[in-house]
């Protein structure tokens, strides 16, 4: 009937791609800039650029309650609040953990940004490479399965991201990160400079401390501004200075007018054709009026962030496929990997009293992994790298404790007598097929879907690396002259550093993965799944970059694919 | 090795000497929230112009910058007490408080509000040693001096007159001299 196919028409497209986020973003920039006429999907609401960034420009005494979290946001968010990311600044960013709840086996501190641009515009924005040693890993220890792409194979596609996203940071030839296409670093701190010099001459070199590589523009790029340092990323940029899918790929995206964004639509499954054997389009549940609809295309794109992903291939059952689509591997939801961190060292660096820093640096320093590499073995498998910073705050020693009056607020109106420097580690998890993501079905969320359920644990290898990254910062930092060097570890779980990756791994072999090396799924041919759950292994670099260059990587297969006619 | 807390690095941003008490309730809160145990706590403006002079005691107007009263703490320790503090928190507050002002009476003979300056000083040094001797577990003197500092640290006099603030940097300096007495910046 004519209305029927209509609507069918209306609602075909090219492409789908779910999800609205880092990775979603290049996909529908990708895809229609190579002509495509592309559907994204974004469950949440929409956020416009530097419009709806409501607290970007707000100076401390008009944000409400000062920062301090109210005992309502607790009761609505009792995940999110659990650490620093969800502020009073941003909090409408964050997702409403009782209307989409989700059930821990072990704790997992699932962090969620519902909306356009998802974490893209809440992200820490550092940037690294894997190099050749990470992708070689899993086959080389055992942990994991091989990795069906090797450092050559991205190489291209890394240069590619960073030249649009915009990476400023350092090259160092460091064989364990390899260097990038950056604009220029930004600069170290006296303190962080002297600490650098004498922890590298200390250890011969066999350590390098380098600026944070950052998607923070030093300079202004493709129409962008350049950082102000502000150090207000997290409330949305003004000035568009640091990559998110609002500041770069959208707009991108939306030049070749073939680009349709609908949000509140919750991609509910992936409608599977077993005549075809190829993907449908999708089934979306529309958030505000609960009205269920379909969608159309020849491609879809999975970008609903790892465990948003993972949970709709999982919910997309059918005959063929009665495990979760491109399931017959039976690895879907398994091999679930975070980084571990808080944990490492601090102490005070005397000698720079004449000195304080101007601007609010929205970056820290690095020191990329040198752990388990040529002569350095330890007795645990893979490594870590440390973020970190010096500072001169508030902290006043000569104030008496509990102090009051007059003088005292003299004291407290001057920065510190001297600064403090902290290196914080960020450790590779290895993929343990017990660390699982499966479907709660005696739960439902407000729009009477199932829920995820997260069994997921840091295990002995992440526990002796802790140890390491704690006493490892406070030996260097002892190195470079710093006094009062306290070592520290506050306790991680799993999802606190929002790095969450694995659960659709790629593979070479379809009996032990999802996807093949071009983040397509073996037995679904045209899906393509490229956000962090496409992971073999996590190394201890911060991913999203990866997720770009992937992303980027797939979307020209796909559709030299779709030309061809191959998919 | 230490343990040390994750959250001393806002302590060192916000101005140093906040307790640990309050450093949980507010920045950290993997605290159950519990629904039963919600009370309503409301203030009186009586008790607004009390915690407005009780925080110009901690922060007094010197010759450099205006003081808590005049940042508007007064108001702005009971709006989070109510809104950010859990019950049992509060309840710890309330009657603090109260003691204090008992003990006006009974050590003075006068209203808080009716004591000197030297006397209300007199008054904090006994109640922080109170909270001192107490092994600062949570008291109303230390809740209401972290709220203080916080309040006037984050307040438009706090950070424009007694610190500097800068909006928009524009650049960044990590080797900038510090001059003699100059202003820390506000955030």
């Amino acid at each position: 009937m004519n209305i029927n196919t209509d609507l069918k028409k209306q609602n075909t497209y090219d492409a789908i791609v779910i999800g609205s986020g880092i990775s979603g973003g290049w996909a529908a920039k990708e895809l229609t800039q190579k002509g495509l006429k592309v559907l994204m999907l974004e469950r949440g609401k929409n956020i416009e650029h530097i419009k709806d960034y409501d607290s970007a420009m707000k100076a401390p005494w008009e944000i409400p309650y000062c920062g301090e979290l109210t005992q309502e946001q607790k009761r609505t968010h009792p995940v999110q609040t659990r650490d620093y990311p969800y502020q009073q600044a941003n909090e409408s960013w964050w997702v409403n953990d009782l209307e989409c709840p989700y059930t821990e086996d072990k704790r997992f501190d699932w962090y969620r940004g519902f909306h356009v641009g998802g974490k893209s515009l809440m992200w820490g924005r550092q940037s690294y490479r894997f190099s050749d040693l990470n992708f070689e890993e899993n086959i080389k220890d055992g942990h994991g399965n091989d990795w069906p792409i090797r450092y050559k194979d991205i190489a291209p596609w890394y240069d590619y991201v960073e030249k649009f996203a915009g990476i400023s940071g350092q090259n160092e030839g460091w064989p364990l990160l390899p260097d990038g296409q950056f604009l220029p670093p930004m600069d170290m701190n006296c303190v962080e400079k002297s600490v650098k010099e004498r922890i590298e001459k200390h250890y011969n070199k066999s350590r390098i401390l380098t600026i944070g590589r950052t998607a923070n523009l030093t300079v202004p790029h493709l129409g962008r501004g350049s950082c102000q340092y502000r150090n207000l990323c997290s409330r949305g940029c003004p000035f568009g200075a640091y990559f998110s899918t609002q500041s770069s790929t959208l707009p991108a995206a939306m030049a070749t007018k073939k680009l349709t964004v609908r949000p509140y639509s919750i991609v509910n499954h992936i409608i599977y054709d077993k005549d075809t054997k190829k993907a449908k389009g999708v089934m979306v549940i529309d958030s505000e009026t609960n009205e269920t609809m379909e969608f159309y295309a020849k491609i879809v794109f999975v970008n609903g962030s790892t465990l948003g992903s993972t949970f709709v291939l999982l919910n997309s059952t059918s005959e063929a496929h009665p495990n979760g689509l491109g399931n017959g591997s039976g690895q879907l939801g398994h091999n679930l990997m975070d980084h571990h961190f808080r944990c490492g060292a601090e102490g005070t660096v005397q000698g720079f009293e004449d000195k304080y820093a101007y601007g609010r640096r929205a970056n820290g320093i690095y020191i990329p992994r040198y752990q388990n590499f040529k002569d350095d073995k330890r007795d645990y498998l893979r490594g870590f790298g440390y973020q970190g910073a010096a500072s001169r705050g508030h902290w006043h020693k000569e104030v008496a404790e509990l102090d009051f009056g007059g003088d005292f607020k003299e004291i407290l109106s001057r920065p510190a007598d001297s600064w403090t420097m902290g290196l914080g580690g960020f450790g590779e998890m290895l993929p343990y097929y017990e660390n699982k993501v499966y479907i709660d079905h005696s739960k439902k969320d407000k729009w009477g879907q199932p829920v995820l359920a997260i069994d997921c644990e840091y295990k002995e290898n992440e526990a002796k690396m802790r140890e390491d990254m704690m006493y490892d910062a406070a030996e260097m930092l002892e190195a470079a002259g710093a006094k009062n060097v306290k070592a520290y570890d506050n306790g991680c779980y799993p999802g606190m550093t929002i790095h969450e990756m694995g659960t659709a791994r790629m593979g070479n072999n379809p009996k032990e993965s999802v996807l093949n090396k071009w983040n397509q799924m073996h037995e679904v041919s045209n899906v393509f799944v490229t956000d962090g759950s496409c992971m073999p292994s996590s190394a201890c670099q911060n991913p999203s970059l990866t997720y770009m260059a992937l992303t980027a990587r797939a979307c020209d297969y796909a559709v030299k694919e779709l030309k061809k006619k191959n998919i | 090795m230490e343990r040390r807390e994750a959250l001393k690095k806002i302590a060192y941003l916000m101005g140093g000497a906040i307790s640990a008490t309050t450093m949980g309730v507010l920045f950290e809160s993997f605290t159950v929230y519990n629904p039963e145990q919600r009370t309503t706590y409301s203030f009186l403006s009586t008790d607004e112009e009390i915690l407005a002079e009780f925080s110009e005691i901690i922060l007094p107007a010197t010759a450099k910058s205006p003081g808590a009263k005049a940042a508007g703490v007064g108001t702005f320790i009971p709006l989070v007490i109510r809104d950010c503090y859990p019950p049992n928190l509060q309840e710890i507050f309330k009657k603090g408080f109260d003691e204090m002002l008992a003990k006006c009476k009974t050590k003075f003979n006068k209203e808080f509000l009716s004591l000197s300056t030297e006397e209300k000083n007199v008054l904090m040094g006994e109640l922080k040693q109170e909270t001192i001797d107490n092994n600062k577990e949570p008291s109303f003197f230390l809740i209401a001096r972290d709220l203080t500092l916080l309040g006037y640290f984050s307040s438009e006099i706090g950070c424009t007159i007694a610190r500097e603030y800068l909006p928009i940097p524009g650049k960044y300096d990590g080797n900038a001299d510090y001059l003699p007495g100059q202003k820390a910046w506000a955030t």
